[in-house]
């Protein structure tokens, strides 16, 4: 059983490694065909979003980099958005505050705010009157890829 | 009948329109953010743009000289008018999206 110590393998449930090595094909076993395509994620680590993979928390970093990238590098006000981002990402402020700080019209920063609500990127303080916007815990967990595209907004 | 050549020609310069609209929008970023990212999507709106071009230079030079060619293209018509179509609705919604 050779194949059963194959390290693509160690993910598999024991019920599954027997009945792809029971599923015979022309005296070749299953397993030795399917094997090369479970195993081509582990060689190529990261390029794989739902490989089976352990290593989640770089997955999940990739997918948010590609969303991010996509509201601030692929729409039209994408730059404006950033730098709201970058804004509130030290202290949470409400609409008004953020339009002074950024020299934008008020009704530009609600709009761009709502836009980043909606995608879950912020989210409105409890209070209602004058409420400030904070980042959300993910955007807070992926803070290193916002000053990532700042940097390059900067240059 | 419908002409599905003239269909599908008249969904390429819908196409072409759309695209110019968002590589604008695309080249502004590009401007202000230059990555790989900003430049990439200009590059994929750009192919997309000289593919929806070669469509209509094929339609108004090859398609209206040559009877023989007219005759192919014209079975085939409806399959061109499905993907410009199709085309058209993906890039209507990429537009939407990126002029919000």
């Amino acid at each position: 059983m050779e194949t059963l110590s194959y390290p693509a393998c160690s993910y598999l449930k024991n019920s599954q490694k027997e009945f792809l090595i029971s599923t015979t094909n022309g005296g070749q076993s299953m397993l030795q065909i399917i094997i090369p395509f479970f195993y081509f994620p582990k060689i190529v680590p990261g390029r794989f979003f739902f490989s089976g993979s352990t290593d989640s928390n770089s997955q999940s970093d990739r997918r948010f980099k590609m969303i991010l990238w996509s509201i601030i590098g692929g729409t039209r006000g994408g730059v404006n958005r950033a730098k709201i981002l970058n804004t509130i990402s030290e202290t949470p402020m409400n609409a008004n505050k953020i339009a002074t700080v950024l020299n934008l019209d008020h009704k530009t920063v609600i709009h761009h705010v709502k836009i980043l609500s909606k995608n879950n990127l912020v989210v409105k303080a409890e209070k209602n009157y004058a409420a400030e916007f904070e980042l959300t815990k993910i955007m807070k967990d992926n803070q290193n890829v916002l000053e990532e595209i700042i940097q390059k907004i900067a240059k | 009948m419908i002409d599905f050549m003239l269909a599908a020609v008249i969904s390429a310069f819908i196409n072409i329109g759309l695209l110019l609209v968002t590589i604008a929008t695309y080249v502004q970023n590009m401007i202000v953010i230059r990555s790989y990212y900003t430049s990439g999507l200009v590059l994929v709106a750009a192919l997309l743009m000289i593919q929806n071009v070669v469509i209509v230079l094929f339609w108004s030079t090859l398609y209206m000289d040559d009877k023989a060619l007219m005759m192919s293209a014209d079975m085939v018509s409806h399959y061109l008018f499905a993907i410009n179509f199709i085309q058209t609705i993906g890039l209507s919604v990429l537009v939407w999206i990126t002029r919000r």
